[in-house]
């Protein structure tokens, strides 16, 4: 009797909201006063990371750009599985826009995990943060040069130690590395860890030989370790060492890292269009705002404005190459 | 020696017992089925067979001969006793799955005046306001520091 | 070790602001209120006031989140002793003589063992941390996969003491909790167990399964009781009886000393932290003491080990972030985001270059643990009023309480159904004289053995020679090693004086 009692006023509840969403031109209303209530920021991960800090650091300058408060809610778990499906859940309406690291883990959402979802769901509105990976040694393993380390792997893929996240970019990476300098991938001493700090940590304290992670993480530690090489064409963030494609020439095969920022439903370019273009005008602004610059580079976190299209084709590139790769991801 | 009432046997045990042998079997062959490598059964293969053990170790504690003076120890535990066990047991699991269905402040409400009452309160006064006024503080005390926004229905 | 030059200008620094210290005393007490909530983390506290202290000034506002910090360390003691709800990981051990106690109708002392050996315990650490916060952060990086595998087995060994009457039915509970705690996707990318459940790859959720396994399972089995102490007459809640447990707890120096040196250097390790340290410390409490085997049944020496060795991890955590400039947990993350958002780069330049701002904050911790100590007798005081709610209305209460925390924690319904399942399993597990604790110990375990294990097979290549290249990893075995020995050496000796006295006697 409860139950029936219970599900009749949920029925009703529910059947009145969607009548006046129905019957109410309520669409449109809410496209000319968007924003009129508090937005919120779904972060697939939990407190403290990148994202989060992007998250929390980018806030203010864009609840200003909107004019409606902004609420981070963490929402971790599963490599972002669990945030990326809640946040697809919500309405596309432009009150839930996600910060996230788009690559690697929307792509290994659904290469590895049998994401409900497709990467092209995502729609990026800014990826200012794409990170590298960087080969790195500890100041006190005796290893000088990326040369050396080839050296030594050539001789005996067995003699290094070799440091990285399972099912990451930087794996990837490595095994194209390896394949460029003729090294057997079998039998190589990988040892993984479960995240990028961790390995960090172990090759900055000489407990691995070598490790590839992405390279923005070891600012902190730039006085423990010593950089062999950057997977990128161009020099980053001050690091000496070669480049990769100092080694393989400038068609050097490699992925980029993490590229991380600002998405929304693609749905949303259809549903809502004028939302979409009033999200993406708020956060070009903020991005710009010297204010946001000054501030979040003190914090290593990235700005750069790199717009809608070059966002969704760096992502599209790096899904399309780990796609290549989906067995060596699949567990080491 | 043995005794004429012969053996005891605890099927509550026998039961947990198979439950957990059940779990440590099945995850056994879900790790197996995933990769026979090192790096996936070096510490699950070996703990998963010395559960297995500690199983077999364990089983004849559940056949006990029955010895008056151990059982004179207790006070026994009745039938309804163990009931009453049960029915908060399930209304505690109804609860957990019911809170993202019928919204927080249903399910918490439903769950305080039903669990009030097992628990002996029979005053429906007390027992309806109490459990009203716990949700209500519960929901908007909970809500006001955590980042996420509960699924309500009516509050 | 210690600079003077910078020691005056810390003090300086923090005579100048008496902005600084108004923050203190809110601090501490919007840390004890989250730290008392089951399910809301450290982290999840400082997260939310972290954008308040964007207006702030930098001592300010680090001051204020250390507040909260160290607030919140002992918070999470107080559900822990009265209603054996471990609301976080580092206080496991503390339920384990801290809720007998409180059953025993010694709540009182059990709270003020707990106040003030976390007070000590933060105290001590801070006045370590500021003679060794260069050596630490040197060993800190050292450490590998072996020397956490060593530790990990450290933390087994309280297997062994926590079985209860029979030995294999706790060493079941224990291995059966290992295996849960390795259910998801390992640290070599495998995925196992999860039963296709999205939530499972990152493992049972801990605290749920705890909370679970420890709390809801024993309020399950109080339907039938009406009070949670049985006898009215020590129902009552008195401030000279929560001063006696804060004498007992002084006049254990040597337990306060051993979790402080415990909770130091494990707290110090990354991704290890306090959730490890205070069983270590329970484990070598009891197995040096001379009545070890009260431990588990409300032995105030087991409540001041745990509480000593969890509330000093905080100081190790602050090294480590200090020194080296990378965070050991959620707390230590959002402090070095509020460092970063003043325009300031942990890490060891900015030791070098600001001691008076470290030393500051050394200071003001100091201050923080001592109010804690007056602020924490007011809460705990107040708190203790629990034991007179008739169970009742304290059983669904609690159930409820314990499911909203256990959904707080990432705001979905995996807590709640973890929470359930581990409630069954626990309520069936007691019935049958299994050791719940040791379950939910291997629970807690399980990654850090497997993830621990993998790495030193994969940096050896299989080899056992390995071990001899790690000297800090035998150094730790042979820790344990002796401490099991005098230990039983101890225990010999103490069973020969007793059958000498009963000769005596007779």
């Amino acid at each position: 009797m409860k139950s029936t009692l219970t599900r009749r006023h949920m029925l009703k509840l529910a059947s009145t909201s969607a009548a006046a969403l129905i019957a109410a031109p309520s669409m449109l209303r809410a496209d000319a006063n968007y924003p009129s209530r508090p937005i919120n920021v779904i972060v697939p991960f939990k407190a403290g990371g990148y994202n989060d800090r992007l998250a929390r650091a980018f806030a203010p300058f864009l609840q200003e750009k909107l004019g409606q408060p902004v609420n981070i809610i963490n929402k971790g778990g599963a490599g972002a599985l669990l945030g990326h499906s809640y946040f697809l859940q919500q309405p596309d309406d432009g009150y839930t826009i996600l910060c996230t690291s788009a690559a690697p883990y929307l792509p290994l959402n659904v290469l590895l995990q049998d994401a409900p979802f497709k990467v092209s769901d995502f729609q990026m509105i800014n990826l200012p943060s794409q990170d590298y990976t960087l080969l790195a040694t500890s100041k006190d393993s005796g290893i000088t040069s990326i040369d050396d380390v080839i050296a030594r792997l050539k001789a005996d893929n067995t003699s290094l130690s070799i440091g990285l996240q399972p099912a990451s970019a930087d794996l990837v990476n490595l095994m194209l590395l390896m394949d460029m300098s003729g090294i057997s991938r079998e039998g190589l001493r990988l040892v993984t860890f479960d995240g990028g700090g961790p390995a960090r940590n172990a090759v900055a304290g000489n407990v691995v030989d070598i490790a590839l992670v992405g390279g923005q993480g070891f600012l902190p530690l730039v006085e423990q370790i010593t950089p062999l090489l950057t997977f990128d064409t161009e020099v980053q963030d001050g690091w000496g060492g070669k480049l990769i494609t100092d080694l393989g020439g400038a068609d050097a095969a490699f992925v980029y890292g993490s590229q991380r920022g600002w998405a929304v439903h693609s749905s949303m370019m259809t549903s809502n269009p004028d939302v979409y273009a009033k999200i993406t005008t708020a956060i070009e602004a903020a991005s710009k705002d010297p204010a946001t610059i000054e501030a979040l580079t003190s914090q290593q976190l990235a700005t750069q404005w790199r717009g809608p299209e070059a966002s969704n084709k760096a992502l599209a590139d790096t899904s399309k190459v780990m796609a290549q790769y989906v067995d060596l991801l699949k567990g080491a | 020696m043995t005794r004429p009432q012969g053996l005891r046997i605890s099927f509550g045990h026998l039961a947990l017992l198979a439950v957990i042998c059940i779990a440590v079997i099945a995850y056994l062959l879900d790790a197996r089925a995933t990769s026979l490598k090192p790096n996936n059964l070096l510490l699950v293969q070996p703990a998963a067979l010395l559960a297995l053990v500690l199983i077999a170790m364990v089983i004849p504690q559940c056949f006990r001969r029955a010895s008056p003076d151990t059982e004179t120890d207790k006070p026994k535990e009745t039938w309804g006793d163990l009931a009453k066990v049960g029915a908060l047991i399930a209304a505690f699991i109804s609860l957990a799955l019911m809170l993202d269905v019928v919204g927080f402040d249903l399910a918490t409400f439903g769950f305080m005046v039903v669990a009030l009452f097992l628990c002996g309160e029979r005053n429906w006064l007390l027992n309806l306001g109490y459990s009203a006024v716990f949700t209500v503080l519960l929901i908007y005390g909970y809500g006001a520091i955590i980042p996420f926004p509960f699924p309500l229905t009516v509050l | 070790m210690i600079d003077f030059g910078a020691l005056d200008a810390a003090f300086a620094l923090l005579s100048s602001s008496w902005t600084a210290w108004v923050f203190v005393l809110p601090g501490l007490i919007i840390g004890l209120f989250f730290g008392a909530m089951p399910g809301i983390s450290i982290t999840m506290a400082m997260a939310i006031f972290l954008p308040m202290t964007l207006y702030m000034d930098f001592l300010p506002a680090i001051i204020f989140l250390t507040a909260i910090y160290t607030g919140a360390g002992f918070g999470g003691s107080v559900p822990a002793v009265l209603m054996n709800i471990p609301g976080t990981s580092s206080a496991l051990a503390t339920t384990f003589d801290g809720y007998p106690m409180a059953r025993q109708g010694r709540h009182n002392e059990a709270l003020g063992l707990a106040l003030t050996a976390s007070v000590l315990g933060c105290l001590a650490s801070y006045i370590l941390l500021l003679v060794l916060i260069a050596p630490v952060s040197h060993v800190v990086l050292k450490m590998g996969p072996l020397e956490l595998f060593v530790i990990a087995v450290w933390g087994l060994l309280l297997l062994g003491s926590l079985s209860g009457n029979s030995l294999p039915r706790g060493l079941l509970a224990g291995v059966f909790g290992v295996l849960l705690g390795t259910i998801g996707m390992n640290t070599a990318g495998f995925i196992r167990g999860t039963m296709g459940v999205p939530w499972l790859l990152d493992g049972i959720p801990t605290i749920p399964a705890m909370m679970g396994l420890l709390a809801a399972s024993q309020l399950l089995g109080l339907i039938n009781t009406s009070y949670l102490i049985e006898d009215e007459g020590l129902r009552k809640i008195s401030m000279p009886k929560i001063l006696s447990g804060v004498k007992m707890a002084v006049k254990e120096p040597k337990i306060i000393i051993r979790g402080t040196l415990i909770g130091v250097i494990v707290g110090s390790i990354p991704g290890v932290g306090s959730s490890i340290s205070n069983l270590l410390s329970y484990s070598e409490a009891q197995r040096t003491s001379d009545d070890g085997e009260s431990f588990g049944k409300g032995n105030p020496k087991g409540v001041i080990a745990a509480e000593a060795a969890n509330s000093s991890s905080e100081g190790g955590a602050m090294a480590t972030m200090l020194a080296l400039g990378i965070p050991g947990g959620g707390a230590t993350a959002i402090l070095l985001a509020a460092f970063a958002m003043h325009n300031i780069v942990g890490g060891p330049s900015f030791i070098a270059q600001n001691k008076d701002i470290v030393y500051a904050i050394i200071f003001s911790n100091f201050a923080q643990a001592m109010l804690l100590f007056f602020v924490g007798l007011g809460f705990v005081y107040l708190a203790g009023y629990v034991v007179r709610v008739p169970l009742r209305f304290l059983i669904p209460s609690v159930l409820v309480v314990s499911v909203f925390g256990s959904y707080a924690i990432d705001g979905s319904a995996s807590g709640p159904i973890t929470l359930a399942v581990f409630s069954v399993l626990g309520w069936a597990m007691v019935r049958y004289d299994y050791p719940v604790a040791a379950t939910v110990v291997g629970l807690l375990l399980g990654r850090l053995l497997e993830g621990n294990l993998l790495r030193s097979y994969q940096v050896s290549g299989g080899k056992l020679s390995y071990a001899l290249e790690r000297p800090g990893a035998l150094f730790i075995l042979a820790l344990l090693v002796l401490s099991i020995v005098l230990s039983v050496i101890s225990r010999a000796r103490k069973k020969r004086r007793l059958s000498v006295r009963d000769a005596a006697e007779s």
